[in-house]
């Protein structure tokens, strides 16, 4: 019975290793997970834009980065579309103009990637077992959030003509701290909590898109 | 009535006489509009244009009580980042100190032209979404002709929506029901305890998404392989048909936008110094 245990306990290596004899292709699960993510995303992330705006979309505390970032951890590929395109539903309840949320769409998608690609490219456990997992996540949040926190204001809200080069900073730190304040806050949690359970699903995505 | 993506209008609408496509075409163009308008009374006068565009598609106008803080906190933070965050430039003109803070027309004026572009693009954000039913979105993405799995996506995902706002609203009086209770609570905490929405809500989702799947396999649905490949029969576009008043409106939003950048572009007909609203203001700060 003991055996038994020990072997059905997955390894960082074995959740991400696509076993001997083991098929893995895109279902139409894949594609439901999608919409439910955007879904999610939509309601979650409107939470986060209303009730801490800083403007054109940007937000103190943006609750839609753990569907973002955790969606794109356990479904990969299908993760990190959703992360792209579920911003631009809840930034449009929100009162952000239709193009500057098209515009937002490759920092939401860098942010969704990032921890999903050091998750399997390090064998991270999605469950966080050990301190290294916590730390690659960690380091993934920082820097998918520092690219979207300097792509958005530099890139969008200038080229718009939005913002002055002297107020960047204070949507640069905006857009960063509310996005790895809010990680911290759910990114672990979520990941400790379902991941052993998501895992197990024929939902969850080994590679990129199966 | 008709639940729309926004709230309620009315069955007897006048916007249910245009064919979705119109509605979306009418965001994706006039959401341009203002980018290329810098005098501040003709984005007011969008403004206003949109407004009674709502009021005649019979909106309930309560559902924008909501955008009243978005518009005022977005206001202050254009007008906060515009002057006292605006740094200190010789070349400017002051007009007034504030805490140490010099204030200049350049920034004041700027700040009040970034504003009036916002609130008509915002605007035109609302009256899609106050205007628009999932189905309506859907016809419109459908009579573009794009791929049957993006559209079926995007109707999953807005359905979804509303499925995970109600199991948002369960949770939520479940939690209660148990005696959990943020009132009076710090801002902190609410934030910290927001998790316990989150995990139920995931939770839920991924059951969900195997039932979903479950019964789209049970109907034969697939989005790969030969079963895909099959020609669909759109029954939805079978309510929907183009009428002479929605081709009307196609060439009359296209020709607004084409006649807006000749003469922005071209004349240069919207730029600030010919803004009368920009004159008489600098002459009152002045």
């Amino acid at each position: 019975m003991a055996t038994a245990v020990k072997k059905t306990d997955l390894t960082a290596e074995e959740i991400w290793t696509v076993q001997p004899g083991e098929r893995r292709s895109v279902g139409v699960i894949h594609i439901v997970v999608l919409a439910l993510l955007i879904g999610i995303g939509f309601v979650v992330g409107a939470f986060g834009s209303i009730s801490f705006p800083l403007g054109f979309g940007v937000n103190f505390f943006w609750t839609g980065i753990a569907v973002q970032q955790v969606g794109a951890v356990w479904f990969g590929g299908w993760g990190v579309l959703a992360g792209a395109i579920f911003p631009f539903f809840s930034n449009a309840i929100a009162g952000t103009p239709f193009y500057v949320s098209l515009a937002y769409v490759p920092a939401n998608a860098v942010q969704a990637f990032l921890p999903a690609w050091a998750f399997r490219r390090f064998k991270a456990d999605p469950r966080l077992k050990s301190g290294r997992d916590y730390l690659i996540l960690f380091i993934a949040m920082v820097v998918s959030s520092a690219f979207g926190a300097l792509w958005s204001p530099l890139v969008v809200l200038r080229g718009f003509g939005l913002l002055t080069t002297e107020s960047l900073p204070l949507f640069i730190w905006g857009w960063f701290g509310g996005n790895v304040v809010a990680g911290v806050v759910f990114n672990f949690i979520l990941l400790k909590a379902l991941s052993a359970v998501v895992i197990r699903t024929p939902a969850f995505v080994k590679r990129w898109w199966s | 009535m008709n639940k729309t993506l926004l709230g309620y209008v009315p069955k007897e609408s006048p916007i249910y006489e245009v064919h979705p496509f119109v509605k979306l075409f009418f965001l994706l163009v006039v959401s341009l509009f203002p980018l290329f308008v810098a005098a501040p009374e003709w984005n007011f006068a969008l403004l206003v244009f949109l407004l009674a565009l709502m009021f005649v598609c019979r909106i309930d106008m309560r559902t924008l009580r909501i955008y009243v803080p978005v518009a005022i906190s977005m206001g202050t933070i254009i007008l906060l980042s515009y002057t006292i965050l605006g740094g200190r430039h010789a070349e400017f003109q002051v007009i007034a100190t504030l805490l140490g803070f010099p204030i200049y027309w350049e920034r004041l004026r700027d700040a009040l032209v970034v504003y009036f572009r916002i609130l008509p693009m915002i605007a035109t954000m609302v009256f899609f979404l106050s205007t628009s039913r999932e189905r309506d979105v859907i016809v419109a993405m459908r009579s573009i002709k794009l791929p049957f799995v993006v559209t079926y996506v995007f109707a999953m995902a807005l359905r979804s929506a509303g499925m995970v706002l109600e199991d948002f609203h369960i949770v939520r009086q479940a939690e209660q029901a148990r005696g959990f209770d943020t009132t009076g609570k710090s801002l902190a905490y609410k934030i910290r305890k927001y998790v316990m929405y989150m995990i139920p809500l995931f939770a839920l989702s991924l059951r969900r998404a195997e039932e979903f799947t479950n019964a789209l396999v049970a109907r034969g649905y697939s989005f790969t392989g030969k079963a895909a490949q099959v020609k669909r029969a759109d029954y939805i576009l079978t309510h929907y048909s183009y009428k002479i008043h929605d081709y009307i409106f196609i060439i009359l939003i296209a020709s607004a936008f084409i006649l807006l950048v000749y003469l922005s572009l071209g004349l240069g007909y919207f730029d600030l110094e010919k803004s009368l609203f920009i004159q008489w203001l600098h002459q009152l700060v002045s």
